[in-house]
């Protein structure tokens, strides 16, 4: 019995293998697969686009035909981008704007989150709602007369108005913090009170109860703003492209751009620059996506 | 008892002074805020209504408190613009294009967010990767990814649909996609759906897993199918989460400059209102009908938004 069983029970293995795969592909798993697969591919397939051709040469992008696998790992494109366009100063543009923006809306936000979400104060229903009505104005809307006013003040204190990255930076402000306010004092409220309380009794100011019991306590939230900000900030394209004039103040969106608008257009260096762009968003977003998703969620991010 | 009161008062007046230096201390935090926010919001807003109805070009930009006033002159022109103005199907005008293009986006992209959540929300092997892999075309810089799908939209035989197309067999030469009027807007549509259809997943697939699952249990008792289970449970479930991101994201799209911006450059039959009022501004230098264009933009949410909320405040009360 021993001795028989042993060939009929691999082809045993190979019959059950078939019957395994027949059992496993009932009609929903199968449509589920096939849903999926679509997703999955016209999810990922424009980012593989763009990276594999960021990696072909000129005669690859100029073929009759798309190629679909780069001969080789060139770096043509990054060489061109970096030499002849000098993409590396718009990288530090973008970075000079996206941090402090983050840096900026963190603390502020914070401040005001937390007298949202723990103290009482008249108007503070009025200011809620005033700040949610941010949300309903386009921002081509706020730009020409943001345009003019900003012409005034810096006519009037001397200081220009286009090509200058803290404007820049100030425009990014307002158009974040709502956000990162209301998602800062979402995460606020779910701190239990008496944690602070128990610091209160203990003898501490206000401020140092935010400081040292409210913020640790808080960082996942802080985490989450901060990168919801940078991720503003960093694709920003309209107003970068209206206040921005002198080619190295460029941010990576308005260089991007320019060089796509290009008489010879050159889509291999276009891609190049928008895999710079597109990495540290999408590896940021990996690393935090966790804290990330829930923030998206809880403050119904603009965008 | 007089010892008693009197220490009550003090303590009280000491709990008033005491809410008063609390809310001292929170407008002093919210300030900051407050101060950016209305100073380049709300205050633009505003002006922007004066800008409207003013003279304001590059000629008198530095001086704009003196520009002269004009009534209606400028929403006039905006409403005789031919990039306005409606003139039959084939050319919609700005208008027209801006409330067909944010509907059927805006549906478009609730539809595959549902789908998307719902494959999402059954446990399998790799989910979690899945989830955020869904979250990419939101979550990537606009830029990017609108020139990469305008390259494999390319006309060119060597664009990537053209040549799936060719090889198919599907059509006879290359076709300019983005460059066909009607084509054209179908394609920003879909495009828009491509990009935000993660955020409808995500906020449909929170409420997904909120739903109590004793109601499908009580549903298979009555003998429900998948269909049925899908259309008289989780369907009105949904209904609440369904109609705030449809809200969200008709504003949303409506106010959206960028995606066509970047795409068609507002070209071929694809100019929405944001776009236009660029135009008017900042390629034409007429302040001011961009200010009236975009004045007749925030007049259209409005007003879409008042029916919006009567109809449901009513269905609501039923």
């Amino acid at each position: 019995m021993t001795g028989n069983s042993s060939p009929r029970a691999s082809s045993d293995d190979n019959l059950n293998l078939i019957e395994h795969l027949a059992r496993w592909i009932t009609w929903p798993r199968f449509v589920f697969s096939l849903i999926m697969m679509f997703f999955l591919t016209s999810i990922l397939f424009p980012f593989y686009w763009m990276a594999s051709s960021s990696f072909k040469t000129y005669a690859e992008i100029g073929a009759r035909e798309p190629v679909y696998i780069p001969g080789a790992l060139r770096w043509e494109a990054y060489k061109e981008l970096f030499d002849y366009w000098k993409f590396g100063a718009n990288i530090l543009n973008s970075m000079k704007v996206a941090i402090p923006t983050s840096i900026i809306a963190v603390i502020l936000s914070t401040l005001g989150a937390y007298a949202v979400a723990r103290l009482r104060f008249r108007g503070k229903e009025v200011l809620l709602n005033g700040i949610l009505l941010v949300y309903l104005f386009p921002g081509i809307l706020l730009i020409i007369p943001l345009f003019a006013m900003v012409a005034q003040i810096g006519a009037r204190l001397g200081f220009e108005v286009q090509d200058n990255l803290p404007v820049l930076v100030v425009t990014y402000l307002a158009q974040t913090l709502p956000v990162a306010l209301y998602m800062l004092a979402n995460y606020f409220r779910t701190i239990p009170k008496e944690i602070e309380q128990a610091g209160l009794i203990d003898g501490c100011s206000r401020l140092s109860v935010i400081w040292r019991i409210t913020l640790p306590l808080a960082i996942p939230a802080l985490v989450s703003v901060s990168i919801y900000t940078f991720m503003i900030a960093w694709n920003e394209f309209l107003y970068a492209l209206v206040f921005l004039n002198r080619r190295e103040l460029f941010t990576m969106p308005i260089k991007i751009s320019t060089i796509h608008n290009d008489p010879d257009p050159r889509p291999h260096v276009v891609m190049a620059a928008s895999t710079i762009m597109t990495l540290p968003v999408v590896i940021l977003f990996l690393a935090m996506e966790r804290f990330l998703t829930e923030g998206l969620t809880a403050g119904g991010v603009k965008g | 008892m007089t010892a008693s009161s009197k220490a009550s008062r003090s303590s009280r007046r000491r709990w008033k002074s005491l809410e008063a230096r609390e809310a001292r201390l929170a407008w002093f935090l919210v300030l900051p805020t407050a101060l950016i926010v209305f100073g380049l919001v709300l205050f633009p807003a505003i002006f922007s209504v004066w800008i409207s109805f003013r003279d304001v070009g590059l000629n008198n930009l530095n001086d704009v408190f003196n520009a002269p006033f004009v009534g209606l002159q400028n929403y006039r022109n905006v409403l005789k613009d031919f990039a306005f103005k409606f003139q039959g199907l084939r050319s919609m005008g700005a208008a027209v294009n801006s409330v067909v293009y944010s509907l059927s986006a805006t549906i478009l992209t609730i539809v595959i967010g549902l789908i998307a959540s719902l494959l999402l929300n059954r446990p399998f092997r790799g989910r979690g990767v899945t989830r955020a892999i869904f979250l990419f075309p939101y979550v990537a810089p606009i830029v990017s990814v609108a020139f990469v799908w305008r390259w494999i939209l390319d006309p060119r035989p060597s664009g990537v649909l053209n040549d799936v197309l060719l090889k198919l067999g599907a059509i006879e030469s290359p076709k300019a996609y983005l460059a066909t009027r009607g084509l054209a807007l179908v394609l920003v549509i879909v495009f828009e759906a491509w990009r935000y259809f993660p955020f409808a997943m995500l906020m449909i697939l929170a409420r997904l897993q909120a739903v109590d699952k004793t109601l499908y249990e009580a549903a298979d008792v009555d003998g429900a199918n998948a269909w049925h289970k899908f259309w008289y449970v989780t369907i009105p479930e949904l209904r609440y989460v369904l109609g705030s991101v449809f809200l969200l994201r008709l504003i949303w799209t409506f106010n959206k400059f960028d995606d066509i911006f970047l795409l068609t450059g507002g070209g071929f039959g694809t100019n929405v209102l944001p776009v236009l009022t660029y135009q008017f501004s900042f390629k034409a230098f007429n302040f001011s009908k961009g200010a009236a264009n975009a004045m007749i933009l925030l007049a259209i949410l409005v007003v879409f938004l008042v029916a919006y909320v009567g109809v449901f405040m009513r269905n609501a009360e039923d």
